[in-house]
């Protein structure tokens, strides 16, 4: 617990910088926010036959790339079909807004029903191809102390780990000292993996989340 | 893997005269590039290595020949999540472009289709710094002067237009930068931040004046092409994307073919 403390404290001091940092990449996004409202407003518009093929069809499963856990197993995101997911895309050397995003998932997953916090896997994906190895990402779960079956940290090849973010509507560019910019993001999955709620921004109220996850839970 | 029999084609169509097929990669030498567009306040000037990169836009031709192929990404059956809805609206059928136009640069393609296209070949999309390296080679190679880069690029923003492409038979250079189509490129979402030092800047258009390392004509319009293409969802199909794919070299290629290339 002493681990998760350190994020916290970072919250004070990094909201009001990283915050700021973050709005005008923030205000980008809107525009793909939208589209995926957009998506799902159509989704729900069609018969329910139609509706079961076309949220398959905008499922960010369809991205069919592997990717290695910290555990050092091999998957796909469509292994992840069935349950509720909550993803998110971080780098384990970053120690400004990444701590802070990791804490605002385990937030929505304190905030979840007993009954959610069983089904719910919690995916944080490296932007970080060269540096975060399975091997640095399961010392990253040490670290954070996320060492339970609901997390899974995800290592992957550059150009899947920017399909990924580009299916999130997460934008990153990696820096010349090798560190990234990101927009930070947490998304709700449903059980198909169709978007069903974003999160934008850190340190964000949990509650409308948590709320849409247990939602999916009982669907 | 598979295009390098399209550059082994090259190679020898080169010493057969036969014509250069369009959309054949060609080489670029890599070199110090300037970017236009400032993303770090450090860093004025980066280093491109070597890459090939395709000639002219991907035609309708090749992207039926890829569709066919790869049915997951024809008309009918793309996954909703890669596209807009727009997919190839153009096209009279799931698998046939438009009569007359197979040297047209295909259009009405999201980032996801052309990046998956570009894979198939054993490529990849260029990155914006690719790209934009190449355009300033290709200005030097063509004589466009700064002006008529500028001028160039924004008539085609004001009627864009798509037309078939023509190539030099014996051309060994790009073509068709600015004239037919705007292109994916693989981080075209611009980040328009300085690490965690940054000013508040949206990248708007207003802003632009403040990302230029000079202000100049060509460095606006370039600034222009950036904006107006990271304005869209890699969902988006539109009349006036397009994209060519980049290839990495590997050290034995640069020996045997440099030079031909």
């Amino acid at each position: 617990m002493n681990n998760l403390l350190k994020p916290a404290a970072y919250v004070a001091l990094v909201l009001s910088s990283a915050l700021l940092v973050l709005a005008p990449t923030l205000a980008q996004d809107h525009s793909q926010h939208k589209s995926g409202h957009e998506n799902h407003a159509n989704h729900k518009n069609h018969t329910s036959m139609d509706a079961a093929k076309i949220s398959h069809s905008s499922s960010v499963y369809q991205v069919d790339a592997h990717w290695i856990t910290h555990k050092g197993e091999h998957m796909t995101l469509a292994d992840l079909q069935g349950q509720p997911v909550i993803v998110s895309m971080i780098y384990g050397s970053c120690t400004t807004a990444c701590p802070v995003l990791v804490n605002d998932a385990k937030r929505l997953y304190s905030s979840l029903s007993d009954e959610a916090k069983k089904q719910v896997k919690l995916v944080m994906v490296s932007f970080d191809n060269s540096r975060d190895t399975p091997k640095a990402l399961a010392d990253y779960v040490k670290q954070y102390n996320l060492n339970s079956d609901s997390w899974v940290f995800l290592h992957g090849e550059d150009q899947d780990i920017r399909t990924l973010a580009t299916v999130l509507g997460v934008r990153y560019r990696k820096r010349p000292d090798g560190d990234f910019d990101h927009s930070n993001l947490i998304t709700v999955l449903d059980k198909n993996g169709v978007i069903e709620h974003r999160v934008e921004g850190l340190g964000q109220p949990m509650d409308k989340a948590a709320k849409v996850v247990d939602t999916l839970i009982q669907q | 893997m598979v295009k390098w029999l399209g550059v082994a084609g090259l190679m020898f169509s080169t010493l057969t005269a036969s014509p250069l097929v369009l959309s054949d990669p060609v080489r670029i030498n890599g070199g110090e590039f300037e970017p236009p567009v400032l993303l770090d306040k450090e860093r004025l000037s980066i280093e491109i290595n070597s890459f090939m990169l395709d000639a002219t836009p991907v035609t309708n031709q090749l992207f039926l020949d890829f569709v066919k192929s790869h049915p997951k990404w024809q008309r009918d059956n793309i996954a909703a999540l890669f596209h807009d809805g727009n997919y190839l609206k153009h096209w009279p059928q799931n698998n046939a472009y438009p009569d007359g136009q197979a040297d047209h640069p295909v259009t009405y393609v999201s980032w996801f289709a052309a990046r998956e296209y570009c894979a198939a070949k054993g490529g990849r999309l260029p990155s914006l710094n690719e790209w934009e390296y190449a355009s300033v080679q290709y200005r030097q190679q063509q004589n466009i002067s700064d002006d008529d880069y500028a001028r160039n690029l924004f008539a085609w923003y004001s009627q864009p237009k798509s037309d078939e492409q023509r190539v030099n038979v014996n051309a060994t250079e790009l073509s068709h930068m600015y004239d037919r189509v705007n292109e994916w490129v693989e981080d075209y979402q611009l980040l328009l931040t300085n690490g965690d030092d940054v000013d508040l800047l949206s990248g708007s258009c207003g802003d632009g004046a403040r990302f230029l390392s000079s202000f100049t004509k060509a460095n606006y319009a370039t600034f222009f092409r950036y904006q107006s293409r990271s304005d869209y969802a890699p969902q988006s199909s539109t009349s006036t994307m397009g994209f060519r794919c980049a290839y990495d070299i590997s050290s034995d290629t640069i020996a045997s073919n440099g030079d031909q290339l």
